[in-house]
């Protein structure tokens, strides 16, 4: 479909333009009226921090999922989630309590650098070695749940003033970094090529284009925004916790197919995975209004999925188009 | 059958919105030939009669039992029917590269050759052991995986899988494409065979004019998508064909 | 270049046996007990457990897919099962319920995956996350229920076939994999199902119709995960919709260490028999010296990773031009 260029404003735009986010934008906009509907005293200005906060480790954990669905082939590191966990754990066991650093300089690069370890990793057996990448991420999502159980085997411990108010006041900082990250990447030539090889990885290759270097490269910035989900995971339980981060992966996988982001590579970005993300969470924060268990909760989630990925769907698409003009 | 009953009729085809639509029939033992720059409508027509992507208002008839005829929309009703195609890409859509040449050869006429969804592999063995002598195909074993045949064997095997579900009408999209001199003749004498001998009307689309002179009674030209010409065995030649793909009288060569 | 890849293919499977071999050698000599009767049977039991969830997953990776609803069908089954027959239905009733709703779950998922060309990886956790969720809003979170007697018998570790010194279990396994192995080979269904994981195109032009077979395999999927289900109630005694859960990873494992692989049209059970009981022999080395659950989970992660990456690995880009 062409945009229709006379059409003004940005928003209509989008809409004319993004065909694959369209969707989640429209469940934005229903879903966030209607929190504010439901409860307005909770989205006021000066709560913004604080529901930010909220989501932010979905928003980036959602961020670190897209990534390598964007390189195609079955390219997905299902690790995020427990990598999540493992941060976690040893940002407040290994550090806080055991050797008692608490400084910012200390744990935010750890965060960070154990997030691109986890990326090199995962990068150097899907990409490299050529493990079938869910299968090589599942091994993985298992070594870092192990681990972080291992670490710490029951919640304890607490975050530091400076940390929590990553979830508070200053919950903007870690979304905004990965923001910048992700729109500097974007101005990279890596950027064409990373989409080049989620669209079409056997053009690219053929056309010079070093497709498992791309694949890797990918895994390493899935694991970088990781690190950053970790730091806002933390600030948001103040504690540490092995068994929160697990859970991550399904939502967030859940969240990126609501964006659009398609599973066969080549399409989505941060938009998608930020608005696909922010409608589960807004979904949630609606349905944990009306009191609903836990289990309501989750059929929703599942049922929300199944439902936009079906009306996502490039096939059923071109069905109503071509039922809509005859020709 | 007498062999100039007229098994297939086709009605208002239209190959593209606005342009005229194609009517027409085909008759048992024909031979028909069609041709057409790249993309202008040739394919679609094709497609059209093997059931696939049928554009709206037209129909294809078969003939079932004697002067009865059948409507089909789909390429799983027109081979119940007996209307076969074979696909243009070999590779990408022709062979399964990890199966075995017997699977390849096998797979649509499965139903032929089992009892309650299990396979009669003898039969089934049979049944290609009789058409590898009429094509002169040549593999190491029917267990050998397809990918370690040449081009044209490969095809002789595509071409035994249509055989195999007893087609009255074949479709082929440009079917000597990519394969040898030899492998070429050993089709064309086989289309004459099916023709003469078995009454199968031959529907071949090709990109080779050469081709179509040898071995089709007539050619469809298409252009801009639609049927420009029919042109009959005694006035094809090379020259007259290209004029009409150009939407020429006639061009000097 | 192809033969070559049969003729691995062919050897995956082989290796993984290998594997069975040496794990077992490695455990007998670590481990003092291990080659006892009671552990040997042991294992074994928890082989065909796996095996029986791992056998759909078979078929969907043959076809190309990945079920991931696995885990939560088994919960479905485990705890459905349990209620209809602690609330009083006759067992073969509660069973033939249980089973038509797993293969209308994957029959959902199966068909919508095909039609709509949606990944079956998100399709089937949403529809998992889904089924898990009606399972826990129908029991209020607290599952009742136990298993009939004869089921517990048909997979206890005191069981015994006539003389044999194991339950029944063993041997039905073993007669579903020489039928699986059978429709693999010799059915209409299973020469279809190689040739669509092949080539999804060409198999639509050769009259395989993908939204059927896609319906009727994870169909089939959810069946025997759905069995799987009721068999570990009979095993574990009570009913719980996370009895699944770790499902998920080995039955993949399973079938990727068995030598089947993720991109379709290759691969069998045999192997994932094998990958299946190599993966209960790790497990029981590991628990035996001494690591933690946790670790355990780990240690079996790398070990995963190892077996994969000598010799599951893909192709490299280059070599699928």
């Amino acid at each position: 479909m062409t945009a229709r260029s006379e059409s003004p404003g940005r928003l209509a735009r989008f809409f004319a333009e993004r065909q694959d986010t369209r969707l989640a934008a429209l469940l934005f906009i229903v879903l966030l009226a209607a929190n504010i509907w439901l409860n307005p005293a909770r989205f006021m200005p000066h709560n913004w921090g604080s529901v930010l906060g909220l989501a932010a480790p979905l928003l980036l954990a959602s961020l670190a999922i897209t990534i390598p669905f964007l390189a195609g082939r079955g390219s997905i590191d299902v690790s995020v989630g427990p990598l999540l966990g493992l941060i976690n754990v040893i940002i407040v066991k290994g550090l806080i309590m055991t050797a008692d650093v608490t400084s910012p300089l200390v744990i935010v690069p750890a965060a960070l650098l154990i997030g691109l370890a986890s990326g090199v990793l995962n990068g150097f057996l899907a990409a490299i070695l050529r493990i079938q990448p869910i299968v090589a991420t599942l091994a993985t999502y298992l070594i870092y749940a192990g681990l972080a159980l291992a670490i710490l085997p029951s919640p304890s411990g607490s975050a530091p003033a400076w940390l929590t108010a990553l979830a508070g006041p200053w919950s903007i900082l870690p979304i905004g970094l990965a923001a910048l990250v992700w729109l500097f990447v974007k101005r990279l030539p890596y950027y064409d090529l990373l989409m080049a090889t989620g669209s079409d990885d056997r053009a690219a290759f053929t056309a010079g284009v070093n497709v498992p270097g791309v694949r890797f490269a990918a895994y390493l910035l899935a694991g970088f925004f990781a690190g950053l989900a970790a730091l806002s995971l933390t600030a948001l339980i103040g504690s540490g916790d092995p068994n929160i981060g697990p859970g991550y992966t399904l939502i967030a996988i859940a969240a990126v197919a609501l964006g659009g982001v398609s599973l066969a590579g080549g399409v989505g970005g941060m938009t998608a995975a930020f608005l696909g993300a922010a409608d589960i969470f807004l979904l949630q924060s609606m349905l944990t209004a009306f009191n609903v268990s836990t289990f309501v909760l989750q059929m929703a989630y599942g049922a929300v999925l199944v439902l936009a990925v079906c009306l996502n769907s490039e096939k059923l698409k071109r069905h109503f188009k071509a039922r809509a003009a005859p020709r | 059958m007498s062999s100039d009953a007229v098994i297939l009729q086709y009605e208002n085809l239209t190959l593209a919105a606005g342009r005229t639509p194609v009517s027409g029939m085909l008759r048992a033992g024909e031979i028909k030939g069609l041709a057409g720059l790249e993309g202008h409508g040739q394919e679609q027509f094709l497609l059209a009669l093997a059931g696939f992507d049928q554009p709206q208002g037209g129909t294809v008839r078969i003939r079932t039992a004697g002067e009865d005829f059948a409507d089909y929309s789909s390429h799983h009703a027109a081979a119940r029917h007996g209307v076969v195609y074979l696909p243009r890409d070999r590779r990408s859509t022709g062979i399964f590269p990890v199966l075995s040449v017997l699977d390849n050869f096998g797979i649509p006429s499965m139903p032929r050759f089992s009892l309650a969804g299990i396979l009669n592999r003898g039969r089934q063995k049979e049944a290609l052991a009789a058409y590898t002598d009429f094509l002169s195909i040549r593999y190491p074993s029917m267990t050998a995986p397809i990918s370690a045949l040449s081009g044209g064997n490969q095809q002789k095997v595509l071409l035994a899988r249509l055989l195999a579900l007893e087609p009255r009408v074949m479709l082929l999209n440009d079917p000597t494409r990519g394969v040898d001199l030899n492998t070429r003749l050993k089709f064309y004498e086989a289309f004459r065979q099916l023709a003469r001998d078995k009454g199968i009307a031959l529907v071949i689309l090709s990109s080779e004019i050469e081709e179509i002179l040898q071995i089709c009674d007539t050619v469809s030209i298409f252009r801009d998508f639609e049927r420009t010409e029919v042109i009959e065995k005694e006035a094809m030649t090379m020259s007259r064909v290209i004029a009409a793909m150009f939407g020429q009288n006639e061009v000097a060569l | 270049m192809n033969m070559i890849l049969k003729h691995l293919t062919g050897n995956r499977a082989l290796v993984a046996y290998a594997g069975v071999l040496l794990v077992f050698a490695v455990g007998a000599m670590l481990i003092p007990g291990f080659a006892s009767l009671f552990s040997i049977r042991a294992m074994l039991i928890l082989a065909s457990l796996l095996a029986i969830a791992a056998l759909g997953q078979t078929l969907v990776m043959i076809l190309g897919g990945i079920d991931l609803s696995i885990p939560f069908v088994i919960g479905f089954a485990n705890v459905v099962f349990a209620s209809l027959y602690g609330g009083g239905m006759p067992a073969w009733v509660a069973l033939a319920i249980v089973l038509a709703g797993a293969a209308m779950i994957g029959a959902f998922s199966g068909a919508i995956s095909a039609a709509l060309s949606i990944h079956p990886l998100i399709v089937t956790l949403g529809v998992g996350t889904v089924v898990q969720a009606l399972v826990q809003i129908w029991t209020r979170g607290l599952p009742t229920g136990s298993a009939p007697p004869f089921i517990n018998e048909f997979v206890s570790l005191g069981g015994s076939v006539g003389p044999l010194p194991f339950p029944w279990l063993i041997p039905f396994t073993l007669a579903l994999t020489i039928a699986t192995i059978f429709v693999l080979r010799r059915t209409i269904y299973g020469r279809k199902l190689y040739a669509l994981g092949s080539n999804p195109k060409a198999a639509e032009l050769a009259l395989i119709r993908p939204v059927v077979m896609w319906a009727m395999t994870f169909s089939l999927s959810s069946i025997f995960a759905a069995l799987a289900g009721i068999f570990l109630l009979g095993f574990t005694g009570s009913s719980s919709a996370g009895v699944g859960t770790p499902y998920l990873f080995q039955t993949v494992a399973a079938v990727v260490i068995g030598g089947t692989a993720l991109i379709g049209g290759r691969g069998g059970f045999i192997g994932t028999i094998a990958g299946a009981i190599v993966l209960v022999e790790l497990r029981t080395v590991l628990i035996g010296i001494g690591l933690s659950e946790a670790m355990v989970q780990s240690a079996l992660g790398v070990l995963i990773l190892l077996l994969v990456a000598a010799y599951g690995r893909d192709q490299h880009i280059r070599n699928l031009i």
